[in-house]
């Protein structure tokens, strides 16, 4: 048992003192800005977006930011079918607090407002469709934590999510229409909407469109989690 | 034109997100909607393949008209189209399996999740963006998570729950590999990369690669990764094992031998190529021993087929195009049989209810077909002449002795030896032996009999008549050797380099 655990220890010490060594040669932090300079330079005119990681993340690494959507689906998908039984349902015994109660049901309103403001601008502000869509789920979560008898409407949300995730691909599928690219931004590129209006609400090409895809497809997305872990099977 | 290839990965992906809706509709659509979205990419696929190998050009879709390295793009030259078209159309036959295989509910998610495991498969293989195949593979691996626990057993969770742990480390030993590569290089582009490797650090490079090498160690099933392999292969539903075995594993070899070839100008590459080659020793050998011990037929084929991916690897690591264009054509031969074998067993599994040695005495009374769709995939896997994969062994072995390296002859000789004697005593039990049960012989199904022959005629005729597989063989391994002209198919933007 000592010698199995001096010898971890062992490899340990020679596998970090070779990855130190390596991280020390990598001149992080340096003037590195390969592609990232480039962004900067080029943002504003190509894609309209006064936040620059948005630009990246939706437009020009828009195709990994559809298979980070897909990553979140397949994980709603994998645990809804893992915990799938006949009947389930909810099993909490005691109602929250009136605290909890009250808060939850004043607050409803303004957080999944607030979600919503965090998606549409993303363009703008930091922030966008993932934590967008996060800040919407945990109002259900309260909602969830406040009564003993809640649940999403599950039929409908599954249905949403599938209608925003489609809807993603078909942004996408329009730009290979149009632009001839798939994803490509034909809101802003070709069109040339909002090209006067860089900085306000309505600019930035199809970035807001994506995320408030986003921010609909991961709010019902982590909900569904949610409401697959509260609930317990009945065989 | 050439951008519309982008839908064979549009495509799987907006029927997933369709299948939720399709359920709304009715339920018993679900399964026929998986088969009918495979059978179209795989005519898409066919299309590709065939625009490539027409043409000799490999296809570049630029995701938002960026061109690389500042937006993505999609390298799908000559062994992406090769693959992709294999890979449509094992799910597609998978498709048809999954329609009777598949008992346990929830099917739609079911069907979701195969349709995004054919995706990040396909996406893993026709990317050409490091962070990009990063993402492919995180869609690959955990919809093969959820999978390999789908039919709820004990088994079944205890296998996703080591799939899920060794995953989990293998994905961030890739992303702390990437992570090494941009914080040295300032790119992500893979034809970028291969431009500059020379420029790297030799220390941080192999480092950077070895991180690399053991986060899709555990894709590529390699000893010591491989733990969670024959649980999950055992424990998944049938058509989902034929697939990990057919192209899951396949998408992890090749972007292993992808990313090795193209840094093959840093200083260290030579460490590399013998880290690999002791990995996959060491997964041929564990592997054909642990066989040997099982009495159960699917696991026993389970630790076949990742014997099997220690050759392919021990190809790869050999550093010549020969022994690329060995693996690559063992990668098509094993695709076939081990499709051909999982598709078999997990029939037998369907009729008999369990597929332990016991239960595969005499079965050749029983299920003559199916008997000998298994007998032909054994034989054809031991390496006999006039059998396909005899012929990918051979240039295994020549590839071997060209570079000089004798242990790796023995060790397929060794390893084919081993392989013999378990499926000659699974052979001779279906047909020389009585079950000790009294069975009638089944109705075999088919369409389930038909796929099987198919791929029984592939096996022969490849292993007749070999040149013309070779032949795309030899193009497909071209685009991994030569990396000068994976440079510049990649319409690199100019102005954005150091």
């Amino acid at each position: 048992m000592v010698m199995k655990r001096a010898l971890a220890i062992l490899t340990l010490l020679i596998i970090g003192y070779w990855m130190a060594s390596a991280l020390a040669n990598v001149p992080f932090g340096a003037d590195k800005m390969l592609v990232a300079q480039y962004y900067l330079n080029h943002v504003k005119a190509q894609t309209g977006a006064v936040n620059a990681v948005t630009a990246v993340v939706v437009n020009y690494r828009g195709f990994d930011t559809l298979g980070e959507v897909t990553v979140l689906f397949i994980a709603s998908t994998g645990v809804a079918a893992l915990l799938w039984r006949k009947k389930r349902e909810r099993t909490a015994e005691t109602e929250g607090s009136i605290v909890l109660t009250t808060g939850a049901r004043l607050l409803f309103a303004f957080i999944v407002l607030f979600g919503a403001y965090i998606f549409i601008h993303g363009h703008l502000t930091p922030g966008g469709g993932f934590p967008g869509g996060a800040t919407i789920a945990t109002a259900f979560l309260m909602l969830y934590l406040a009564f003993s008898a809640y649940e999403i409407p599950h039929r409908s949300f599954e249905v949403t999510e599938g209608l925003a995730g489609m809807g993603y691909v078909a942004v996408g599928l329009i730009g290979l229409a149009i632009g001839s690219y798939f994803l490509f931004d034909w809101i802003w590129q070709t069109w040339g909407w909002g090209h006067s209006n860089i900085g306000r609400l309505f600019s930035a090409g199809f970035i807001p469109v994506i995320y408030t895809i986003i921010g609909i497809k991961v709010g019902t997305e982590l909900s569904g989690i949610v409401d697959s872990m509260v609930k317990e099977g009945g065989e | 034109m050439s951008q519309y290839a982008s839908l064979l990965i549009a495509l799987p992906l907006i029927s997933a997100f369709f299948v939720p809706i399709i359920k709304a509709i009715g339920k018993k659509v679900v399964m026929p909607f998986l088969v009918l979205i495979t059978a179209i990419q795989m005519g898409m696929a066919t299309w590709v393949f065939n625009e490539v190998y027409t043409t000799g050009k490999p296809i570049i879709i630029m995701a938002g008209g960026f061109r690389p390295p500042v937006g993505i793009n999609l390298y799908i030259g000559h062994f992406a189209a090769l693959f992709v078209l294999i890979i449509a159309v094992a799910s597609f036959f998978m498709a048809i399996f999954s329609m009777k295989a598949i008992t346990v509910e929830p099917k739609d998610k079911y069907a979701m999740l195969s349709l995004l495991l054919m995706l990040g498969a396909t996406g893993m293989i026709s990317t050409g963006d490091i962070f990009n195949l990063f993402v492919f593979m995180e869609i690959t691996a955990i919809s093969a998570y959820a999978l390999t626990a789908y039919n709820k057993s004990g088994e079944a969770s205890e296998a996703a729950m080591k799939y899920i742990v060794l995953g989990g480390i293998g994905s961030s030993f890739f992303l702390v590999g990437i992570a090494l590569i941009y914080g040295s290089l300032g790119t992500l582009n893979m034809a970028q990369i291969a431009q500059l490797a020379g420029q790297m650090n030799p220390t941080v490079a192999q480092a950077a690669l070895a991180m690399l090498v053991f986060g899709l160690g555990v894709e590529a099933e390699l000893f010591p990764l491989n733990a969670w392999a024959p649980d999950a292969y055992q424990a998944a539903p049938h058509p989902v094992t034929a697939m990990f075995s057919a192209f899951v594993v396949k998408a992890g070899l090749y972007a292993l031998a992808r990313i090795l070839y193209l840094t093959h100008a840093v200083g260290s590459w030579g460490h590399i190529l013998r880290l690999l080659i002791i990995l996959g020793t060491l997964t041929v050998v564990i592997g054909e021993f642990s066989a040997l011990r099982q009495t159960n037929v699917k696991r026993m084929f389970a630790y076949s087929s990742i014997s099997q991916v220690g050759f392919i690897a021990v190809g790869f690591a050999l550093g010549t195009q020969a022994g690329v264009s060995a693996s690559i054509f063992h990668m098509v031969n094993h695709a076939i049989v081990k499709a051909l074998m999982f598709m078999a067993v997990g029939y037998v599994a369907l009729e008999l209810g369990g597929v332990t040695l016991e239960d595969f005495k005499g079965l050749g009374k029983v299920m003559p077909l199916t008997a000998f769709a298994i007998t032909v995939g054994a034989i054809s896997i031991i390496g006999i002449p006039l059998f396909n994969v005899f012929w990918s062994k051979i240039q295994l072995i020549l590839a071997a002795m060209k570079a000089g390296k004798s242990g790796v002859i023995a060790l397929i000789l060794g390893a084919s030896l081993v392989e013999a004697v378990y499926y000659i005593r699974l052979i001779h039990l279906m047909w020389f032996e009585e079950g000790s049960r009294e069975r009638t012989r089944i109705k075999e199904n088919f369409v389930f009999g038909t796929i099987m022959l198919l791929l029984v005629a592939l096996i022969i005729i490849i292993g007749v008549a070999p040149n013309m597989t070779w032949n795309i063989v030899q193009k497909a391994s071209a685009d991994i050797y030569n990396v000068a002209q994976y440079i510049k198919n990649v319409p690199l933007l100019p102005g954005v380099s150091p």
